[in-house]
């Protein structure tokens, strides 16, 4: 897209960083570059080279060669520091649109542990973390979402300087599974609902041309879709087309009921009566087109709403398993992967 | 770079920006500090005082006391600074002019070290501060300094790149030390097989600045002077016998021109040629009649030679018969190598007319000296003269003293009829004028006589307060002789050196307090002091000295004939090699490390097992619904296979203190060979249905 060559570093690294919500760093997937201070630290040892040979001193070539072995030295610290090094997505997040979404990730160190390691996404860098040999740590990583929708960061970047700063090791875990942004609450205009509440109705979805309809006269502060119009033109009576249990049952929350609102608003009405009706422990259900949840309550039902909220009209992210054929033998230690979480 | 921190900085101005982390700066002022000692020689005691301010100041800004300078206080503490050096220094530009500058730049950035931007240039410049002091000394101990500086700056790094670590300054000094001993093979390697290049451009090192050491001119209380300090002139090591302490006369120059009381060279030497002196005259094996000298910078031309020597090393040249020179003066340790020639003074008859400059008086002054004189010459001829003038000294009642009486006018005659006192320099002194005043070509000869051995007795060091002066006379049919009036006076000095000959006047380094040569009557300081000298000279010769002569020496003597392209090759090759062994190593540790994950291991022999049972791992699958398909294929290991597929689940996404239990490990070996079990029993048993 941008350019042929960034196309296809990022595609060879893909290869070699296939998705996984488990990365093992080793020698495969580590990459090493100087930093700005290790080139100028280069730029200083040539000088000190000149100055030993200008002056004939053998002490300056001496501390010239001792630091320029001291930074190759550094070279295999800082990638040792990362390698043996296992980061795995434990846990990704959910939260509200606009919501930095904690995705919790386990960096498990092996026989070596790792220093001052720093965990970056494209907005986002904790504070470096240290974990001891054998032991395993949880980090927490904030994502910015801007949308609801699935979120998952492309790339986690994973990167140490460690120990002098010279040099930076680094790689990325892309991980496979995805957080969700629920829309961001928008507090609700009052609305009706348009779900039957009967048990055979749930499926509902067709409008028009319904029998259970009730018709009655059109009264002040019914919605202008409402009135038959067919009807208004052959008779002349403005009439309205009034739904079964359409006022009576307060615990549906509808798509429907918010007539020219935007979709997107319409799920952040929604997210907000969930998440009010939710923290207060009422009942309710939540009908989408093409999808109904059951009245119920409690946080588990919540959040279910909430995520169905989220994912509403979405795709998962595609590639959630795509890796390339072949690959598999060589891939130690990433043959597990995290269930993807089932969603009904 | 500091134009860049400043625009940065202009933004978010005030003492926000500062947010390194204390210990690490506290590291790096620490190598400042350390850094800045060898230096402290050289360097005006303001310009300490300042360096160590601006660090302060630095170091109280971090903890809010003070703020960092704003701009413009910064450019007004800069601008003064720099003023008051240009005012300071109004020497030329040399290098010592620079490494000072140098000195003043480092301080100035302190008070713009606010980002880890700052505190790497200042990281850097630092570093650079010990090259710079490589250049002005190079004794093990200072080179001990300077390296400690170095260790400290990149404790300093370490800390700046993880400042909560835990386990304080242990692992972190650890890892630098294990880094280090790693890498030592390696960097001796390089040292000796780095093709030594001449330089590419020469720069004089130090232009006019006072040392301790012989100079040119002789008033007769400069050598007593010298005295009375302990500094090394020079070390000197011999192929064979070490010449007796008496014979130990090292030649430096002559002073044949009195003007007034003041001994000088009557040829003035030609302008100094700029450049750097050849430092390194190491060629192969000293044969018995050579020795090497290696003489302590003295920014001077002369070198020391024993009385009738020849040059071997190409670094020193005869200059006139039995003088030797460098061809540039010795701004840093130089290494020559001589070889006795029988011991005789150079002899050849010499033209009347070139005798006539060593004849030379000053018109008037001092005339019962030259009463003297020419009461010898009526009756006696040159050779008992001479010998009647060394009589005096030694029958009547002259003294060897470092405290001799002011002597203003006639100092020749207050000297030899009133006083009777004084040191060498002053009976040298004397003795020409009276020799020259009878008519007999004499000349002042300036060096230094003595040495002492070195730990183990293998090499002399020599002094400052061996520095000496006697006198040379030319006697037709003898050539030139060497006539040491104070060897008359007091023998001690000549035979056993000046503590002994002062020793009942108590004055030997009577105001050098530190000096561990005043103490050498106590065993133990002796001993200390020769075993420390010994370590730096072996440090001298073998690390400081390996220059390109030493080295070509030390490849002629490895087979192959080496050539500085060779050594290129080589040291291309070892550099090569070393990164390809520390690779190798390290990514055996790292399979090492994978095969000794027991977890990944036991993992790994279930997945075997699942495909000896008919169900491959198909890629992402979870463990549970691995463990489902074995299930079904193998009814028999279901239990088991749930149970393992749960502690491997528990073991990736349980909370971070269960993992990785060696118990827990346990179960899993235990409860893998129970379904391994299982699988084989089942299998036999189908396996006989289908039979």
């Amino acid at each position: 897209m941008k350019n042929p060559f960034t196309n296809r570093w990022r595609r060879w690294i893909n290869k070699r960083v296939p998705r996984s919500d488990l990365q093992a760093f080793s020698q495969r997937n580590i990459f090493i570059l100087p930093t700005g201070a290790g080139l100028v630290f280069g730029l200083l040892l040539v000088v000190m080279l000149l100055t030993g040979i200008n002056y004939q001193n053998s002490l300056i070539y001496l501390s010239t060669f001792l630091l320029g072995a001291l930074f190759v030295g550094a070279m295999h610290q800082t990638h040792r520091n990362l390698s043996g090094l296992e980061l795995a997505l434990v846990q990704s997040g959910e939260g509200f649109a606009g919501d930095d979404i904690p995705f919790r990730f386990r960096l498990k160190a092996g026989r070596e542990g790792g220093v001052a390691i720093l965990l970056s996404s494209e907005d986002s860098e904790l504070a470096p973390v240290h974990v001891v040999s054998g032991q395993a740590l949880d980090v927490t990583l904030p994502v910015h979402s801007a949308y609801r929708g699935y979120l998952r960061p492309d790339r986690v970047r994973i990167e140490t300087r460690f120990p002098f700063g010279l040099l930076k090791a680094w790689s990325w875990i892309r991980p496979v599974s995805v957080g969700v942004a629920f829309p961001r609450p928008v507090p609700a205009p009052e609305a009706l609902s348009t779900v039957d509440d009967g048990d055979e109705a749930a499926e509902a979805s067709s409008v028009e041309g319904n029998d259970h309809a009730d018709i009655r006269p059109w009264r002040e502060g019914d919605l202008s879709q409402r009135v038959l119009w067919k009807r208004f033109a052959r008779t002349g009576q403005m009439v309205v087309a009034d739904w079964e249990g359409e006022q009576g049952s307060p615990y549906w929350l509808d798509f429907n009921a918010y007539p020219g609102a935007d979709h997107e608003l319409r799920l952040s009405y929604l997210a907000f009566l969930v998440k009010e009706r939710g923290e207060s422990g009422a009942q309710f259900g939540l009908y989408l087109p093409g999808q109904v949840i059951e009245p119920d309550s409690g946080p588990a039902h919540m959040a279910r709403c909430l995520r169905v909220l989220a994912t509403w009209g979405q795709e998962r992210p595609r590639d959630t398993s795509a890796e390339p054929h072949g690959t598999r033998k060589k891939q130690k230690g990433r043959k597990f992967q995290r269930p993807v979480e089932e969603q009904t | 770079m500091s134009l860049l921190d400043r625009q940065r900085n202009t933004d978010k101005s005030g003492d926000k920006a500062i947010n390194l982390p204390s210990r690490a700066l506290l590291w790096l002022i620490c190598s400042f500090a350390l850094l800045l000692t060898p230096q402290w020689d050289r360097l005006p005691l303001w310009l300490i005082a300042v360096c160590a301010l601006l660090a302060s100041w630095r170091w109280l800004a971090q903890y809010g006391k003070v703020r960092l300078p704003g701009r413009i206080l910064k450019t007004g503490v800069m601008v003064s600074l720099i003023g008051v050096y240009l005012a300071t220094f109004q020497g030329g530009f040399s290098v010592d002019t620079a490494a000072s500058f140098f000195v003043v730049a480092v301080g100035l950035k302190w008070l713009e070290t606010r980002s880890v931007r700052d505190f790497y240039v200042l990281f850097f410049i630092l570093v650079y501060l010990a090259t710079v002091n490589f250049l002005f000394h190079q004794e093990i101990l200072w080179a001990l300094v300077n390296f400690t500086g170095v260790a400290f700056l990149l404790v300093g790094l370490q800390v700046l790149n993880a400042p909560d670590l835990p386990g304080g300054m242990t692992p972190i000094w650890r890892r630098l030390g294990a880094m280090f001993l790693k890498t030592i093979p390696i960097v001796v390697l390089l040292f000796v097989f780095f093709p030594r290049m001449s330089p590419l451009w020469s720069v004089p090192l130090v232009t006019g600045e006072a040392r301790t050491g012989i100079s040119d001119t002789m008033k007769p209380g400069d050598i007593s002077n010298l005295a009375q300090s302990s500094e090394r002139a020079f070390r000197a090591t011999f192929g064979g016998e070490m010449p007796a302490y008496r014979d130990r006369y090292w030649k430096g120059l002559f002073l044949d021109y009195l003007d007034g009381e003041t001994w000088r060279q009557g040829q003035q030497e030609g302008a100094r040629p700029l450049g750097r002196v050849a430092v390194d005259g190491g060629i192969g094996q000293l044969e018995p009649d050579q020795y090497d000298v290696l003489l302590e910078p003295t920014d001077q031309r002369w070198a020391f030679a024993l009385e009738g020597s020849r040059a071997v090393s190409d670094n020193v040249f005869e200059d006139s018969p039995d003088l030797f020179r460098f061809r540039r003066p010795a701004d840093s340790p130089v290494r020559y190598r001589m070889a006795r020639e029988g011991g005789a003074l150079a002899s050849d008859p010499q033209h009347p007319a070139d005798l006539q400059r060593y004849l030379q008086l000053p018109r008037d002054g001092n005339p019962r000296a030259r009463q003297l004189a020419l009461e010898l010459r009526r009756t006696m001829g040159d050779e008992s003269i001479v010998r009647t003038l060394l009589e005096r000294f030694r029958e009547q009642e002259y003294f060897y003293t470092l405290r001799p009486p002011a002597m203003p006018d006639n100092g020749i005659d207050s000297l030899l009829f009133d006083e009777k006192r004084g040191f060498c320099a002053h009976y040298a002194g004397a003795t020409t004028f009276v020799l020259r005043a009878a008519g007999i070509p004499a000349r002042v000869v300036v060096g230094y006589q003595g040495g002492e051995k070195g730990a183990g007795g293998d090499y002399l060091i020599v002094r400052q307060y061996d520095a000496h002066a006697w006198v040379e006379a030319y006697i037709d049919g003898l050539g030139w002789i060497r006539i040491d009036p104070t060897a008359a006076i007091a023998p001690e000095r000549i035979e056993s050196g000046l503590r002994d000959a002062v020793a009942e006047e108590g004055s030997f380094l009577e105001n050098d307090w530190a000096s561990p040569q005043r103490y050498a009557d106590v065993a133990l300081v002796q001993w200390a002091s020769l075993q420390f000298d010994r370590i730096n000279y072996q440090w001298q010769r073998w690390v400081v000295g390996y220059q390109g002569q030493s080295q070509m020496d030390l490849m002629s003597r490895l087979p192959g004939g080496f050539g500085m392209r060779e050594l290129g090759y080589l040291t291309a090759g070892i550099v090569g090699i070393g990164l390809l062994i520390a690779g190798l190593v390290s990514a055996f540790q790292m399979r090492r490390g994978e095969r000794y994950d027991g977890f990944r291991r036991v993992v790994e022999t279930w997945h075997r097992l699942c495909a000896s049972a008919g169900v491959p791992v198909r890629h992402g699958e979870t463990p549970s619904v691995l463990a489902s398909r074995l299930a079904q294929a193998e009814p028999a290991a279901a239990d088991s296979a749930r149970l393992f597929a749960r502690m491997v689940n528990s073991h990736y996404y349980s909370a971070g203190k269960e993992v990785g239990g060696s118990e827990q490990l346990k179960r899993m070996r235990r409860l893998l060979a129970t379904m391994k079990r299982q699988v084989q029993r089942s299998r036999t048993r189908t396996g006989n249905a289908s039979d």
